[in-house]
């Protein structure tokens, strides 16, 4: 059932997007996430086309895996397409068959939405595909840190990530072993309507949440030993810096929002007729 | 030996109970004193109190009555916590559960974090704490992908990187390896020596208890024996009636001494031998050879056979963590073996264990399998094939019920698998799976039938909750929730791990009585090379997910260099029958210690009459 959860998304490799901060890459995927909004034209978001294959260029990712994230939404993609493709209204009348009314208008904001859509999709997994869930909780927690002047339990928050992290693939290698087990002594999880599924979880969840129950006991009791709140001025080990790779990527996604807003109001004197023709609305 | 000139820890008449325990006292009036650089070793039985002890003297406990003092400081006085705690370090049992982090470096960091150590010196720390336990290769690993005696050292690094004077481990290899075992125990005495940190050492395994400078026995919360090693073990009846076992050698040597061979009471193979061989130049044999090890022949008609043929299984196939479990298995079990699965953490024993029952389905009989086109020219690729009995695994349309049904399998620690509100729900889980129209009465049968071979009273147990059960008892009412199906063949992963000494006696015992009685074939996986000596028929060991060998006991561990270099012991029979080889004597025995003992007793006997 669990087999092919292999933890988090992270690639494994060596590439400029591997090595970046990653709290330059959060805050990166937030620009690009901006950028993708701000954009009211094909040119915008080609922008962001570059940037994201730039981006995947340099992080040695091979394509297939970056493509693979589109697949969990395609669901979603398709029927928003459909919808708008139906439903979007306009000047210019291409197809009439029954209710069905399809505008060229309609066509154009749904190739726009979809693009949006499915690049916004691989810029996110390009981030979870370069960075290990760790670094990443740093990165939340040095983001945060501002928060810490309005009492907000910045680095509290930031241990129980870590922690539930760190628990995720131990508790996954239990809940195979527990499923193998009951399997063993013949429980069937695969076939039975959704009641009698749910019925055959039960000799699964309470050992787990036994199980959880008593690892939860036993950290405390390690982490109360090995000092913990022993006093307010924790220290930090690991401190992020900023390098040459952040500078890069920070001129990259700032010149990135600049061109969709230049793009924005000077898109229709580039090229009018062309403009003309693909301009949303 | 170090001087133990001031004592660090000491109890006076301390008492501790758990609440609802209705006022059984968990430790019950100790009197200690632990001196500096002192290596102090606690035994005694589950729930004897040792735990209880461990957390006791670093305030993660807080006594009923009587005072603790460590380092002069009061345990019970609150503001003495933190500096009790960071020079009083304690690894716990399990490795998982002792780490925060998921990164190497991290999890060590997190103990000078806490005390607020600047960042520079925190670095320095993780230095030298993980040089100190050997493990600065993998700082930047992750620690769900070592193994559990690398895990555990880790969380040894955690301990030390706070600077502690006194180290506790708390059962800290019970759920570890041999391999790993012996790394943990080789850390902790390098510190005990070199850095002369004091260190107590709680353990199950009488053959670490040995390394000691002193010992001490716990029975019900009291201590009962304290001395050297050497002066414990000599009181055999009392050990046993503490609810421990006396160390194999020692029921070796008593054995040896009831004919008359008067050896001393030795706690080292090396030094057994030795005595043995003194004791048989004094009679005037200084060479000899035993009469062959005799084995029972298996008279079964191989209707249960199991046959495996070049088994191969890689784990998340097609990803970038792709890691081959298995690599080409030959293995044929035949029906009535008493079979043994040897290999240390990560060699493929349990995957390998899990095709026998179809929990694991070979590729040919998975739903999605597709028969590759074979080019012309190229070799046929060779696909695996199991068959058990009448089962053939590699057929799609197999019955992987009644497979299951007659394929028992019982995981490692199943009792954490127990999760029904009764004893007899739990039983009763695998029987109506398997036999869905069974009446009442017949489950009934069933259910006590199977509860009663475990050795539990069917009447006293079958309401209880099974989760408040004794950890012992637990397992059984596990063991009884497969056996209620009456498998013809019983898989076992690490049948006695984490018990004490006598609860892994009467598990092996209870397993030898399935296996005269209910079960044609018992096949246990083990890394504990004696456990595997006294009861096997036979062995495999796996290596790198390969069989390397296997063989009846004797033959296997003849080759003690090759088990050696694969990270895994040979038992104590073997490493004494080696040692009275290079003195010119031969015994050939079946590697159980009973056997060893006859056919030295029949060299020593055969002269003497002569």
């Amino acid at each position: 059932m669990l087999n092919d959860v292999t933890f988090g998304q992270y690639y494994p490799a060596k590439s400029f997007m591997h090595k970046s901060d990653p709290r330059i890459k959060l805050l990166a995927l937030i620009a690009y996430i901006v950028a993708l909004f701000l954009a009211k034209n094909f040119y915008g978001l080609a922008a962001c086309a570059l940037v994201l294959i730039f981006a995947v260029i340099f992080s040695r990712v091979p394509l297939g895996s970056v493509l693979r994230s589109v697949k969990a939404i395609i669901f979603l993609l398709v029927f928003t397409a459909v919808l708008n493709l139906f439903f979007h209204g306009g000047e210019h009348l291409l197809v009439h068959w029954g209710i069905i009314k399809i505008y060229r208008e309609g066509i154009i904001f749904t190739v726009f939405f979809v693009l949006r859509l499915f690049f916004l999709v691989m810029g996110s997994a390009l981030l979870t595909l370069t960075t290990t869930p760790v670094e990443l909780t740093d990165g939340i927690e040095s983001l945060l840190t501002p928060l810490k002047w309005v009492r907000f339990p910045v680095h509290e928050l930031a241990l129980i990530m870590s922690i539930a992290l760190r628990f995720i693939p131990t508790l996954i290698d239990e809940t195979n072993r527990i499923i193998a087990a009951q399997k063993a002594r013949g429980a069937d999880f695969e076939s039975g309507n959704i009641f009698k599924r749910i019925k055959a979880i039960v000799p699964v969840l309470i050992p787990l949440l036994i199980s959880a129950f008593r690892r939860a006991e036993e950290l405390g009791d390690a982490m109360d030993a090995r000092c913990y709140s022993a006093t307010k001025n924790r220290t930090k080990y690991k401190k992020l810096r900023f390098g040459w790779r952040d500078l890069i990527i920070f001129l990259t996604f700032a010149s990135l929002i600049t061109g969709v807003v230049l793009f924005n109001i000077y898109a229709a004197e580039i090229f009018p007729q062309i403009y003309e023709y693909i301009k949303l609305s | 030996m170090t001087e133990l000139s001031e004592n660090v820890i000491s109890f006076e008449n301390v008492k501790f109970s758990y609440s609802g325990s209705d006022g059984v006292y968990a430790v019950n009036g100790v009197n200690l004193e632990v001196g500096r650089g002192e290596f102090l070793s606690v035994i005694g039985h589950n729930g004897s109190g040792k735990s209880t002890l461990a957390r006791l003297i670093n305030g993660l406990l807080e006594a009923d009555s009587g005072k603790i003092t460590v380092f002069g400081m009061d345990v019970a006085e609150g503001k003495n916590s933190i500096e009790i705690r960071k020079r009083v370090g304690i690894v716990f049992q399990n490795p998982d559960n002792q780490m925060v982090a998921s990164i190497v470096e991290d999890d060590v960091a997190f103990g000078p974090e806490n005390l607020g150590v600047p960042r520079s010196e925190i670095g320095e720390r993780i230095d030298w704490a993980l040089r100190a336990v050997g493990m600065d290769e993998f700082r930047h690993s992750t620690p769900t992908r070592l193994s559990g005696g690398q895990k555990q050292r880790i969380a040894v690094a955690g301990v030390l990187a706070i600077k502690p004077e006194i180290i506790i481990l708390d059962e800290s290899t019970a759920m570890l390896d041999p391999k790993g075992r012996r790394e943990v125990i080789e850390v902790v005495q390098k510190l005990n020596k070199e850095e002369g940190m004091t260190v107590i050492l709680i353990t199950h395994f009488m053959e670490e208890a040995l390394l000691a400078d002193r010992t001490i026995v716990m029975n019900r919360g009291e201590i009962v024996l304290s001395g050297t090693p050497e002066e414990i073990f000599e009181n055999g009846d009392k050990l046993e009636a503490y609810n421990l076992c006396l160390p194999k050698i020692t029921e070796i040597i008593n054995s040896l001494n009831e004919a008359g061979m008067n050896l001393k009471n030795v706690l080292r193979p090396e030094e057994l031998a030795e005595e043995i061989s003194e004791s048989f130049k004094s009679k005037g044999i200084t060479s000899a050879e035993s009469s062959p090890a005799t084995f029972s022949e298996n008279l079964c008609t191989g209707e249960w056979d199991i046959d495996i043929k070049n088994l191969t299984f890689t784990y998340s196939k097609k990803s970038p963590f792709a890691t081959k479990a298995l690599n080409g298995i030959d293995l044929h079990i035949a029906e009535g073996e008493f079979f043994g699965i040897i290999g240390h953490t990560g060699s493929g024993k349990s995957t390998l264990v899990q095709h026998l029952n179809a929990l694991i389905k070979l590729p040919q009989a998975g739903k999605k399998f597709k028969k590759k086109k074979v080019k012309k020219g190229q070799p046929k690729p060779v696909l695996p094939s199991i068959t058990v009995g009448r089962f053939n695994l590699a057929d799609k349309k197999c019955d992987f019920r009644a497979l299951r049904a007659s394929v028992g399998m019982v995981f490692q620690y199943p009792e954490y698998q127990l999760f029904a509100e009764s004893v007899f729900a739990d039983v009763a889980f695998g029987f109506k799976n398997f036999n869905k129209l069974a009446t009442a009465e017949e489950a009934e049968k069933a259910v006590r039938e199977s509860i009663e071979i475990v050795g539990l009273d069917y009447n006293e147990v079958k309401d209880k909750s099974p989760f408040d059960l004794s950890g012992g008892q637990k397992r059984r009412v596990a063991i009884a929730g497969v056996i209620v199906t009456r498998p013809e063949i019983l898989i076992l992963d690490e049948p006695a791990a984490g018990l004490d000494p006598l609860g892994k006696k009467e598990i092996m015992e209870l397993l030898h009585k399935l296996h005269r009685e209910w079960c044609k074939t018992v096949i246990i996986v083990s890394h504990d090379m004696d456990e595997i000596a006294e009861n096997c028929t036979r062995a495999a060991v796996l290596s790198g997910g390969g069989v390397v060998s296997c063989d009846s006991p004797s033959a296997l561990f003849s080759e003690r260099d090759k088990l050696l270099s694969l990270g895994l012991d040979v038992p104590l029979t073997s490493k004494l029958c080696d040692g009275l080889e290079r003195s010119g004597i031969t015994v050939r025995c079946d590697c159980t210690a009973a056997d060893f003992a006859a056919k030295v007793k029949e060299i020593y006997g055969g002269r003497a009459d002569a």
